[in-house]
């Protein structure tokens, strides 16, 4: 009977235990009530701002924003150049418009979960709070306000999902910028002036941005009559009312090392730890290099970077557009004139004796050409307009990174994305069109004599400014453009200006060779990707001609 | 919740051994009580008058072996008992005299009569016919012509003559309704093995392992082939039923070798050989890579052939220099070598009535083609078999398993197909050139083999075991206590020197993946046994169990290693930490089973089973899952009908339905989950969180439906034996990663929703064509299998409609390739035509669909399914003398297959990485195999429509010659029996896609990305010795 009893008891044992064994209990994971609390709504925030890191100083957002237009086209190499010649591969397929699509969708879904949440977020400061919301609205308005330029008439979502969602529609590019403006009004009520972690947004970044979104409107579809008033005193205003400066010497804007300088307004954070460094890469470093690297006395090293020759400057970007250097620096500053040989095995010898030592100039851009004989003088390689390749060509130094643990590192350095340049050129732009030259004349002319040559005495440096200044008649929109491509060239902002200003298909078949037989009016929106179509159970409809 | 998990494992243990050791005479006594009872029972029941005789004996085999269980019945009665646990009996019976029946599953039934009271002993002869065909089926064994499900058993003699590192290979081809593949031949590759198709999107499709009694999770790397006497591959709903939520892909019961009774036997088994790849791929030469470059650069106008310069100014100085010489460097040859392989086993069996033990220890090494990638697993296992008192037997068998696997994530041999063939890999010194073109991206693929530059080592270890403890109650009626632990323990080291492509010169990094898996398995079994009045045959079987699953890993990356020989042993003295992780998983399952069989006159058998789980990773309300089954068998050779016809031995239809269910998923997908991103504000790190899983509350268990009939059947002395089975499975609730729009901020949901079907047959023929006789006369044997299989789509989300977005189509299989369609290249003449498609002469040209003149997403079209439409293998063994040839022919036909030789770099064509050598369109070869090369296109536009090709075929798989050496020449040596053997491994394969299309081998795994190290032939000699 003993035994019945024992097994009896172990058979009841298993019972009485084993409800509890059923129920799950984590802890490697957070659920999705952390949020609730003030410690998730904080990392929410944070979270938020990371696609900003999946598309500046990214592979994806460059290639679709710097080539294909009429200062940039393809190096020699790269996977995506049909983003700059436009050919029959750019299409619903590729890879870079739905990256883009789903980080900003996945971002927008965040700033929504804050948005709803937060104010009910009850052991957090009201101030707080609201500060909080007014990140995610300046943020929700900035993916919207990509999204919107990239693929126009977009989905609309402003609750955060929590159910399974399968349908979404096109909301026309009016009820769009509706939500994008209103955002950012509520953000410029929320954001404080300054903020005690730098890279935060702040009331600056929503007035900047809503003027740079008023201005893009403003010439759009779902343009309002007070578009350009609204945008130039937004402009102003930031120019204005806060600390921000231009900096005296436009080289130290990109200065290694003085990323948070007065002229940021808002930049894309990156950091140089390899821990908090993830969800880029930042490579802005590596596309606009030629191929140094193999050429005489040169090997790869850090300070000179990776040359990923993927764009090549325009003949109209080097010949027009920085045509005059006498006066202004800026094609000087911007651009690599000279590498030094830093690979003793390759230096040339004559007669075994190397030309050169290490340290020494081993290439020189000049930029012009030169007469033979000046050329055969040099013990180095010279490299004059006609001699650029695909692989040889003029390199942007803009986002040189040689604080980079090493060369296989992503970039450390912030990435610009609002700066007080661009403030002076949408001020500028937004006047001009509001009837008000004369003042869009002086922001223009300031900010072109910040970049006029330093003479060697007071009266010569004035000269050069004086020759910088343009009148009221010189100002038109094609002026501003190419002022834009001079000041902001490389910074994402050229396909977004040429499709703004209606100007893309003009300007790329005169400017860029390599797209110019391709493009057409299609392009000014890129596709939607074919798995929001093939995903969606409602009917979303491509961009046509896609 | 812990500590009470915790403290009652405890105390069943406790108990049970408490059990075990003081209650034997107790036990005893009521044993003795019980069995009284029954007798005065049956007695009373037939009116039998008086009981005064009493025969008692023991019941033995041949071997001398004690035989518990063995059914005594008088004849013509239904006065009977069972054997105990000691063979020994007692039986009352009338003082009349008569005849005693003696029967045991395994053994020929054998009747002795008596004429008065006494002892009476027996030897029960081996039934070598009934032994063949006594089955494991899930918790229990029963004899073949029982079995109502479809069971199918592979023994040792099949597993161990294919040398395989994992056992499951040894599945391949022999069993009708198993699909093998093998990733690649990187050693310690994993195995996919597929029961009668696929039918889960998300939660898995690997059958169920389950070894000595435990189901185990990770398959059977760890495990010495050499150690399996029996594999029973389970397929239809009766026979998985009873493992109920991991039934529904298929059960693999392994059972390993125990101890038998007798002498100890030392026993030597090995096997040592070579491998090397199938073939080489065909990428171009140098000159064939030179011209290739020019015509990249000819497309876009950038290489005149006018220009007496133009191949200076295209080429580097050592390209220009090798295509002078015409030197070329042949990579993969360089990369390649022969692989190595052995096998040593060293087994000691043996056992005393009480004792039993079997004890092997195993050393295996498979030294891969690839020098930086092999395998060494050393292998311990120990059954023992213990008897205690009369009632009480424990055993246990355990494996402790070690093993290290180096190189299986590095793949060098893709870097070595894409290297420029005019580059030169050594200088004049013979060192390596790190550099050999001015390509920044192409480093030397040899330096990847550069001894300390590339480690990525997996140390493992696995203690597995299976005690068990099993107490006969009464007559016919068992306790059994099954406890099975399983502990791996493995460390993932890596190490990335500077001169590897993925460090190019800049500091090393290093790190390590540590993780802990710790399941166990705890069941208790009753089971009972009976036959009434000589035709009713009773079987029942309960359960009660709890399985956990609990998972444990902390990782660490750090970079700038200061020291390349510290690889990856002082993490703490690099520079900087790239990253740490950490993670936890547990799930429980909790099972009640029942199982009843009832056999009529062992003519009309019937199986009811009931298993209900529950399970911790569904949803609150959902965790509960009931899987039911029936079957039916009938033997009709038993019906008087069938007794006179002598050449039928055995014709048997079997028919089941049930229930099973598939739980495969992760843990915690039912709560929302929050992901983590990083960022930084100013010079500060910080860590966001966000949304990245939708909560699901309804998540519930994959169930399918199962029907199945077969028929086994057998003529002229079983000369002929073979069962044809049809199938069909319903699969409903299919766990999906459903694939959202983004707009809605999350890409992906795991959901119930959609079905699948798959519908077969299988056959199964072994014939033995000239049987031979026990004089060594030439005989000859046939095993044929041939099986097919169609896997369909049934409903989706919203019913009966395609969901594109994840390439799923109703009345199409899981996987199909949906795709352009390649119809040939544009040529020179089509230049207008193709201009509308805003494509030129050269390009890939496919099929518009619609006629809109736009090539558009709808132009796509399901290409094929990777789905055989049938396969088969056919084993033949001859034998003459001592010698034994045996041959397995294996094919696969009418798939699709995926070629990754066809894509990637080999074929991107841009004049930049050597290519496959491909017939390419130039404006003099119109042809339209292949695209033009074009330095501008990184991949020519609609590349993926050149991947795809046709997978049939057909390999010869395995050739086996064997010697026996003649006894009296092996005792001599002091052996017992000494066999030698020769083996070639997969020598043959016959495939349009290798013969016609440079493909290695069409036998590839669907979710390979990249070309890995390419399959191998292997050649091996043997010997098995047994002292």
């Amino acid at each position: 009977m003993k035994i019945k009893i024992i097994i009896l008891l172990i058979f009841t044992g298993y019972l009485s235990s084993c409800n509890n064994l059923l129920e799950e209990e984590m802890h490697s994971q957070l659920t999705d009530n952390f949020i609730n609390t003030a410690a998730g709504l904080e990392s929410a925030v944070v979270a938020a701002y990371q696609p900003l890191r999946q598309y500046y100083g990214n592979e994806r957002g460059m290639t679709t924003t710097v080539f294909g237009t009429d200062i940039y086209t393809y190096g020699s190499d790269g996977s995506f150049k049909f983003f700059n010649d436009y050919s029959s591969q750019l299409d619903a397929r590729n890879t870079y418009s739905q990256e883009i699509w789903n980080n900003f969708y996945i971002g927008i879904n965040t700033c929504n979960a804050i948005i709803e949440r937060g104010p009910t977020v009850t052991d957090a400061p009201e101030a707080t709070r609201n500060m909080r919301i007014g990140e995610a609205k300046f943020l929700r308005a900035h993916h919207y306000f990509i999204l919107v330029q990239t693929y126009g008439p977009i989905h609309l979502s402003l609750q955060e999902t929590t159910g399974v969602q399968t349908e979404s529609s096109r909301s026309d590019i009016k009820e769009v910028y509706k939500v994008i403006v209103t955002d950012l009004e509520d953000a410029i009520t929320k954001l404080p002036a300054t903020t005690g972690s730098y890279g935060r947004a702040t009331k600056a970044a929503a007035e900047h941005l809503l003027a740079r979104v008023l201005l893009t409107r403003a010439i759009s579809t779902a343009a309002e009559t007070t578009d350009y008033e609204r945008a130039a005193t937004l402009a102003q205003n930031v120019i204005k009312n806060y600390n921000f400066s231009l900096l005296p010497d436009v080289f130290q804007v990109f200065a290694q090392d003085n990323e948070q300088n007065s002229e940021i307004i808002f930049a894309a954070q990156y950091i140089n730890s390899p821990i908090y460094n993830g969800d880029g890469p930042n490579n802005a470093s590596r596309f606009f290099l030629m191929e140094y690297d193999v050429q005489p006395g040169m090997k790869r090293d850090l300070p000179n970077g990776t040359p990923w020759k993927r764009f090549r400057p325009t003949n109209y970007l080097l010949n027009q557009v920085y045509q005059n250097r006498e006066h202004d620096v800026r094609y000087e500053k911007f651009f690599k004139h000279v590498f030094y040989a830093n690979n003793e095995a390759s230096i040339p010898k004559v007669n075994g004796t190397p030309k050169y030592t290490v340290g020494d100039t081993a290439i020189w851009l000049p930029g012009v050409e030169l007469p033979a004989a000046v050329i055969n003088q040099k013990r180095y390689q010279v490299i004059t307009p006609s001699k650029y390749t695909p692989k040889l060509y003029p390199s942007l130094r803009k986002f040189e990174d040689a604080l980079r643990a090493d060369n296989q590192a992503n970039g450390v350095r912030d990435f610009p994305m609002m700066r007080l340049a661009e403030t002076y050129l949408i001020a500028a732009e937004a006047l001009m069109y509001s009837g008000n030259t004369a003042q869009a004349v002086q922001y223009i002319n300031t900010l072109r004599q910040r970049s006029a040559r330093v003479g060697k005495t007071p009266e010569e440096t004035l000269l050069h400014q004086q020759a910088m200044t343009i009148t009221e008649a010189e100002l038109n929109i094609d002026f501003i453009l190419e002022e834009r491509a001079r000041e902001l060239v490389g910074e994402m902002f050229r396909w977004f200006d040429l499709v703004r200003t209606h100007k893309l298909v003009e300007r790329v078949k005169l400017y860029n060779p390599e797209a110019a037989a391709n493009i057409k009016e299609t392009h000014i929106l890129r596709p939607i990707p074919q798995d929001q179509i093939d995903r969606t159970t409602s009917n979303f409809p491509q961009n046509p001609g896609y | 919740m812990q500590k009470t998990t915790k403290e009652w494992q405890k105390a069943v243990i406790g108990l049970f051994m408490l059990y075990a050791y003081n209650a034997p005479a107790e036990a005893a006594a009521l044993y003795a009580k019980d069995v009284k009872s029954i007798n005065n029972l049956s007695a009373s029941v037939n009116s039998i008058p008086i009981v005064n005789w009493n025969i008692a004996g023991k019941v033995v085999s041949a071997t001398g072996e004690a035989l518990p269980g063995v059914t005594i019945l008088l004849k013509g009665t239904t006065n009977g008992t069972a054997t105990g646990v000691d063979g020994t009996y007692s039986l009352s019976v009338p003082e009349t005299g008569g005849t005693l029946v003696f029967s045991f599953v395994g053994y020929t039934t054998q009747e002795k009569t008596f004429s008065g009271p006494g002892p009476l002993n027996i030897t029960l002869a081996d039934d070598a016919k009934a032994l063949e065909e006594v089955v494991v089926v899930g918790y229990g064994a029963q004899k073949k012509s029982d079995i109502t499900g479809s069971v199918v058993s592979v023994k040792s003699e099949d597993i161990t003559v294919v040398p395989v590192t994992n056992a499951s290979q040894a599945l391949q081809g022999r069993v009708a309704g198993v699909n093998v593949t093998t990733s690649g031949s990187k050693p310690g590759a994993g195995v996919t093995v597929r029961i009668r198709g696929n039918r889960s999107f998300s939660a898995g499709n690997d059958p169920l392992y389950v070894i000595d009694g435990i189901p185990i999770t990770g398959g059977l790397n760890d495990i010495s082939p050499q150690d399996i006497e029996s594999m029973e591959v389970l397929k239809d709903a009766s026979a998985t039923a009873i493992y109920g939520s991991r039934g529904a892909n298929g059960v693999v019961l392994i059972t390993t070798k125990r101890g038998k009774l007798g002498k100890p036997q030392l026993t030597y088994d090995s096997y040592v050989g070579f491998s090397q790849a199938l073939s080489k791929v065909d990428v171009m030469n140098g000159a064939e890579f030179a011209e290739y470059k020019r015509e990249s650069r000819r497309a876009t106008g950038n290489y005149d052939d006018i220009d007496p310069d133009a191949d200076a100014k295209l080429f580097q100085p050592v390209e220009l220099e090798s295509i002078e010489l015409g030197r070329s460097t042949d990579y993969q040859d360089m990369m390649l070598r022969k692989g190595m392989i052995q096998n040593h086993q060293l087994g000691l069996n043996g056992g005393t009535e009480s004792t039993k033990y079997a004890l092997s220890l195993n050393f295996f090494q498979d030294n891969g083609i690839i020098k930086i990638q092999d395998m060494t697993r050393y292998t311990v296992r120990l059954n023992i078999d213990q008897q205690i008192g009369k009632r009480i037997k424990l055993g246990a068998s355990t494996l402790a398993s070690k093993s290290v696997i180096n190189g299986y994530d590095l793949n060098p041999y893709d870097d070595a197909l894409a290297e420029n063939p005019l580059g030169v890999p050594y200088d004049e010194q013979g060192n390596l050139i790190f550099l050999p073109t001015n390509d920044g991206l192409r480093s030397n693929p040899l330096s990847e083999l550069v001894p300390g530059a590339n480690i990525n080592r997996e140390d493992r270890m696995r203690i597995f075991s299976s005690l068990y403890g099993e107490l006969s109650i009464a007559d016919g009626l068992t306790y059994r206590l099954n406890f099975g632990p399983d502990l791996i323990q493995s460390r993932e080291g890596n190490f990335t020197g500077r001169l590897t492509n993925a460090r190019r010169n800049n500091d090393p990094t290093a790190g390590t993946i540590e993780n802990q898996v710790f399941n166990y398995t705890l069941e208790n079994i009753l089971n009972y046994n009976k036959t009434f009045a000589e035709k009713h045959s009773i079987g029942f079987t309960g359960l009660y169990s709890v399985q956990q699953r609990q998972f444990e890993e902390t990782s660490i990356n750090v970079q700038g290693v200061p020291a390349e020989q510290m690889e990856y042993y002082n993490l703490g003295s690099a520079l900087t930490v790239s990253g740490v992780g950490s993670s936890y998983q547990r799930w429980n399952i909790l099972s009640y089973m029942a199982r009843v069989n009832y056999g009529f006159k062992d003519r009309y058998l019937i199986t009811l089973t009931g298993r209900a789980d529950g399970s911790s990773r569904f949803a609150e309300g959902q965790k509960w899952g009931i899987f039911p089954s029936v079957a039916l068998a009938w033997n009709i050779q038993n019906e008087p009908f069938l007794h006179d016809v002598a050449w039928l031995s055995m014709l048997k239809l079997r028919t089941s339905y049930g229930e099973t269910g598939n739980t495969g998923i992760d843990p915690y997908q039912t709560q929302g989950s929050l992901s983590r991103t990083t960022y930084s504000f100013g010079n500060t790190g910080v860590l966001g969180f966000r949304p990245g899983a939708i909560r699901n509350n309804d998540l519930r268990w994959e169930t399918t439906r199962s029907a199945n009939i077969g028929l086994d059947f057998g003529g002229w002395n079983n000369r002929i034996t073979g069962t044809l089975e049809f199938y069909q499975q319903n699969t409903r609730d299919l766990l999906m990663n459903r694939q959202l729009p983004l707009t809605s901020g999350f890409g992906v949901v795991l959901a119930n929703v959609g079905s699948t079907r798959n519908t077969g047959v299988e056959l199964s023929l072994s014939t033995r064509v000239i049987p031979g006789n026990e004089n060594g006369s030439f005989s000859w044997d046939i095993d044929l299998n041939a099986f097919a299989n169609r896997e369909k789509i049934t409903k989706l989300f919203q019913g009966e409609e395609d969901d594109i977005g994840n390439a799923w189509f109703i009345g199409q299989p899981i996987r199909v390739f949906y795709d352009y369609e390649k119809i040939g290249i544009w040529q020179t003449d089509e230049a207008e035509l193709a201009k509308v498609y805003g494509q030129q002469p050269g390009e890939i040209k496919v099929r518009d669909v619609n006629g809109d003149n736009k090539i558009t997403a709808d132009d796509r079209v399901i290409l094929g399914s990777d789905r055989p439409k049938w396969q088969g293998g056919i084993t033949q063994r001859f034998a003459y003398k001592g010698f034994d040839l045996s041959v397995f022919v294996f094919g696969q036909f009418g798939n699709m297959i995926l070629s990754r030789i066809h894509d990637g770099d080999r074929t991107s064509l841009f004049g930049r990485y050597n290519s496959l050598d491909v017939d390419y369109w130039t404006p003099t070869n119109p042809t339209n195999a292949y695209p033009r090369p074009n330095q501008n296109q990184e991949t020519p536009i609609y590349r993926s429509t050149l991947r795809y090709f046709d997978g049939t075929f057909v390999k010869v798989r395995n050739i086996n010659l064997g010697y026996n050496v003649p006894t009296n020449f092996a005792n001599r040596i002091r052996m017992q029996s000494l066999r030698i053997y020769a083996t070639a491994q997969q020598p043959f394969v016959f495939s349009s896609y290798v013969s016609k299309y440079k493909g290695v081998d069409p036998e590839i795994d669907p979710d390979m990305t990249d070309v890995q190290t390419p399959s191998i032939s292997q050649y091996l000699l043997g010997i098995n010795v047994r002292f």
